[in-house]
């Protein structure tokens, strides 16, 4: 036979090679810089960050769910889940146990979501769309239906404003998130379970693998970043909010998207989350630096994941027919 | 025999998919008023050939030609429009719409997007059913018929159709011995009336119940062409499925010891069930057509499918379904379909070996590369992995390179005891299939376990120490390694020596 010929195989790691989005990343930044009045300014740019910092923490979350082949709808609904249980039992425990209690309610809904996924083997859409519902629900009537502010501490509000070093926490947060995201899939043998997970789960289980504990684990480490996120976020509005960041999910998936993770799952890096969020933050900036209405910001967004996810599908058909020629 | 009888004659097919070939030189005539067998192996090409012939795939070459005249079988409605009308064996109907909405399927497709729901007319519909034997209630939803009155509704469907040649493929797969009667007796008359029907199946008795012709493809090929029943003796037929034996070496005698995979009560009740037992440094080879049960008793052993009866790995019993424990007692699996079943495609070759150590590569919960590289990498280098890139993608290498990959898996099991391996070479090129049968002779000759499951009797020869022959779920024989090919092909087909 003709074909006997082997198609070549990438060498070099996926790590050395640069992911596309960190061209469209660099591209769009120098496009803003000479387009846009006021956004190269340290004040603004720090700004991009900051924003930006929250998004990436949980994006970051997202990412485990998409390698694990599944979604997460449910991150806003548990962020302001968090932040409702957060203010109601500040009074009585403080701050720090405050924040406490509302990560581990988000962590909980990672866990909950993890089982029903993994052991009870439902569709991750349906799983964390109804948990999205329930927590959603249930943030709204613990308050019912109005935000609650929370007494106003110092310590209570150093995650979002306190600085260390003159580097601002949530920033500080996001770095050091992306850092155990890398090491987790790079290096942990957790990470490279959910990998094998999202790429066959079939074949992951006929090999022996436990990829019930491994999906929930996934889900429940996916919500503990979201839970960092929404400490972040409770400090930030100082309440409890029943309707805190109801785009949190669909900015993370996009952010995942642009960055270029497919949502198959089976692959991804954590360069590719940093420069997904990267992108959407400096979108999001932008909107607001040419007084377009804020509303814009969610379109351009959704043209991004169109246009990301567009051109990922026709690399691969091009990729495939060039194969195929050969 | 005249231009005239022949319904569709299909010359020279082939067709390539990436880097396997399914189909080489394919041959099939089918006359009107005949019904046509098509026997085959798993890979042998059958089931691709029927989807040219039905429309759903575009072959590579060949010739296809109908009532004498060429024909583009392009998509299903146009083999259909042709008067190709496939039954499949998954029923293509729908349960909850009532018969008469169901005979109206096709007249509803024909309609457009935007063209009114309309039934073809009663008294046209009932004449079908009556056609087909059926009296049922036009009104009644077609999810309250019986599998075998459905498949007949789909029969009576294709009347609907000029339909000159009628694809049953494994029709019978679901039906019960009355049932199937039924169906022949349909088409029979359908066929007496001048409609040729090509019918796929696994199961002798039918074949010479029903087909006036015979046809075998073997690797893409048509081996026998249209030969009428009862020229070919079922050991013939069999024979010429298989194929003949090319390589021969003999393979080293087995030192019995202990036992490591015990199985007893597999399939249930019925005289107890099957039991199963190998040893130590064996290999087992499990023997049986397609449909047998072969690969399901196989797939049981080793932990991967649930079901009735007992499993002992080593002295331990284990609930069967219970992979992860069969993998952490030593129990090694490569599936029989390496694309669904075996590949990480998306991960690395090295990733897909390893996948099955990590506990012993792992310190505190972070994997150390090195140790990875060094247990992974000598077992990619003896199976001779093409291109030697352990970093490559699973999906970049050839399907004889992938299935090293699973077997690689099993050699990296930590302690293993056993192999269990189910068409360890199927869809693979000649060097990778020597490479692959070493690598089994080898790891038996340590002291393993091996059991291997296939419906390739050239492999079984080169490979195993005894066989077990399975038949309707069942062990219907073992057999010793000297064992000649005629009484292996007998006890295959259920039929006397010949």
């Amino acid at each position: 036979m003709m074909s006997k010929r082997v198609p070549f195989a990438p060498s070099l790691p996926r790590l050395s090679r640069p992911p596309a989005a960190a061209l469209v990343c660099l591209g769009l930044f120098l496009l803003c810089c000479l387009l846009v009045p006021r956004f190269a300014t340290y004040g603004n740019l720090e700004n991009v960050l900051r924003v930006g910092a929250i998004l990436c923490i949980v994006a970051c979350g997202q990412a485990i769910v998409i390698i694990l082949g599944g979604i997460e709808f449910s991150f806003g609904a548990s962020a302001a889940l968090a932040s409702v249980v957060t203010v109601m039992v500040l009074p009585a425990v403080g701050p720090v146990a405050g924040l406490v209690a509302g990560a581990a309610s988000v962590i909980g809904i990672g866990l909950v979501n993890g089982w029903l996924v993994g052991r009870m083997v439902l569709p991750p859409v349906i799983v964390t769309l109804g948990t999205l519902m329930m927590a959603s629900g249930a943030a709204s009537w613990l308050v019912g239906g109005l935000p609650l502010d929370a007494p106003p501490s110092a310590v209570f509000s150093w995650p979002a404003r306190g600085r260390v070093l003159g580097v601002p926490v949530p920033i500080l947060a996001a770095v050091l998130a992306c850092t155990v995201l890398h090491v987790l899939l790079a290096h942990g043998r957790i990470g490279r379970l959910w990998y094998h997970v999202g790429a066959n789960p079939l074949a992951a289980r006929l090999a022996g693998l436990d990829a019930a504990r491994i999906t929930l684990l996934g889900y429940a480490t996916a919500g503990a970043f979201c839970a960092v996120g929404a400490i972040i976020l409770t400090s930030r509005v100082a309440s409890g909010q029943p309707a805190l960041a109801p785009n949190l999910p669909f900015e993370t998936i996009a952010a995942c998207a642009i960055g270029g993770l497919p949502l198959a799952g089976g692959r991804g890096h954590v360069l590719q989350v940093v420069f997904g969020v990267l992108i959407v933050a400096m979108l999001n900036n932008a909107v607001v630096l040419i007084n377009l209405p804020v509303a814009w910001q969610l379109v351009l967004l959704g043209l991004a994941v169109l246009a990301a996810v567009g051109l990922q599908r026709d690399w691969a058909v091009l990729k495939r027919l060039a194969g195929r020629s050969r | 025999m005249s231009f005239s009888d022949e319904a569709l004659v299909a010359t020279g097919i082939a067709k390539t998919y990436g880097a396997t070939c399914a189909l080489r030189d394919a041959r099939l005539t089918l006359r009107r008023g005949r019904v046509h067998a098509l026997l085959g192996e798993n890979g042998a090409g059958k089931s691709t050939l029927v989807k040219i012939l039905v429309g759903a795939v575009t072959p590579d070459a060949g010739r296809v030609e109908i009532g004498g005249a060429a024909a583009s079988l392009g998509s299903v409605p146009q083999a259909i429009r042709a008067g190709i009308v496939p039954i499949h064996q998954h029923l293509s109907l729908f349960p909850e719409l009532s018969v008469h909405e169901n005979l109206s399927a096709f007249a509803l497709a024909d309609g457009g997007l935007w063209a009114r729901r309309r039934l073809v007319d009663a008294a046209r519909a009932k004449a079908w059913l009556a056609d087909v034997g059926l009296a049922v209630d036009l009104a009644a939803p077609l999810g309250s018929l019986s599998l075998g009155e459905r498949q007949l509704v789909e029969v009576a469907r294709a009347l609907s159709l000029d339909c000159r040649v009628l694809v049953l493929d494994e029709p019978t797969a679901a039906l019960n011995a009355g049932e199937a009667e039924r169906l022949f007796t349909v088409v029979r008359r359908l066929c007496a009336a001048g409609t040729a029907a090509l019918f796929i199946s696994h199961r002798f008795d039918e074949i010479e119940a029903l087909a006036d012709d015979i046809s075998v493809l073997r690797d893409g090929r048509t081996v026998i062409d249209a030969a009428p029943v009862g020229r070919h003796s079922r050991y013939e037929l069999t024979h010429a499925m298989l194929g003949a034996g090319v390589e021969a070496a003999v393979p080293r005698p087995a030192h019995r010891a202990e036992p490591v995979l015990v199985g007893r009560g597999f399939g249930g009740a019925r005289d107890g069930g099957t039991s199963i037992t190998v040893h130590a440094g064996e290999i087992v080879g499990l023997a049986g057509l397609i449909g047998s049960g072969a690969l399901e008793l196989a797939a049981w052993l080793a932990g991967a499918a649930s079901g009735a009866g007992a499993l002992t790995i080593a002295g331990e019993p284990i609930e069967p379904g219970n992979r992860a424990r069969a993998a952490a007692l030593g129990i090694a699996y490569v599936p029989a379909d390496r694309h669904a079943e075996g590949l990480f495609a998306a991960l690395s070759a090295r990733r897909n070996v390893s996948v099955a150590a990590l506990g012993g590569l792992a310190r505190f919960g972070w994997l150390r590369r090195a140790a990875e590289a060094e247990r992974v990498d000598p077992l990619l280098r003896r199976l001779k992995l093409h291109p030697a890139l352990p970093d490559g993608e699973a999906t970049t290498f050839s399907g004889g390179n992938q299935q090293k990959l699973l077997i690689g898996r099993c050699l990296a099991l930590p302690g293993l005891k056993a192999m269990v391996l189910l068409e360890p070479t199927r869809g693979v090129d000649v060097a990778a299939r020597a490479v692959i049968h070493d690598a089994i002779r080898d790891a038996a000759a340590s002291g393993v376990a091996v059991l291997v499951a296939t419906s390739d009797l050239d492999e079984l020869m080169v490979l195993a120490h005894r066989y077990l022959i399975v038949r309707e779920g069942a062990l219907a024989a073992e057999l010793p390694r000297a064992a000649p090919r005629t009484v292996l092909l007998s006890a295959l087909s259920g039929s006397l020596a010949a």
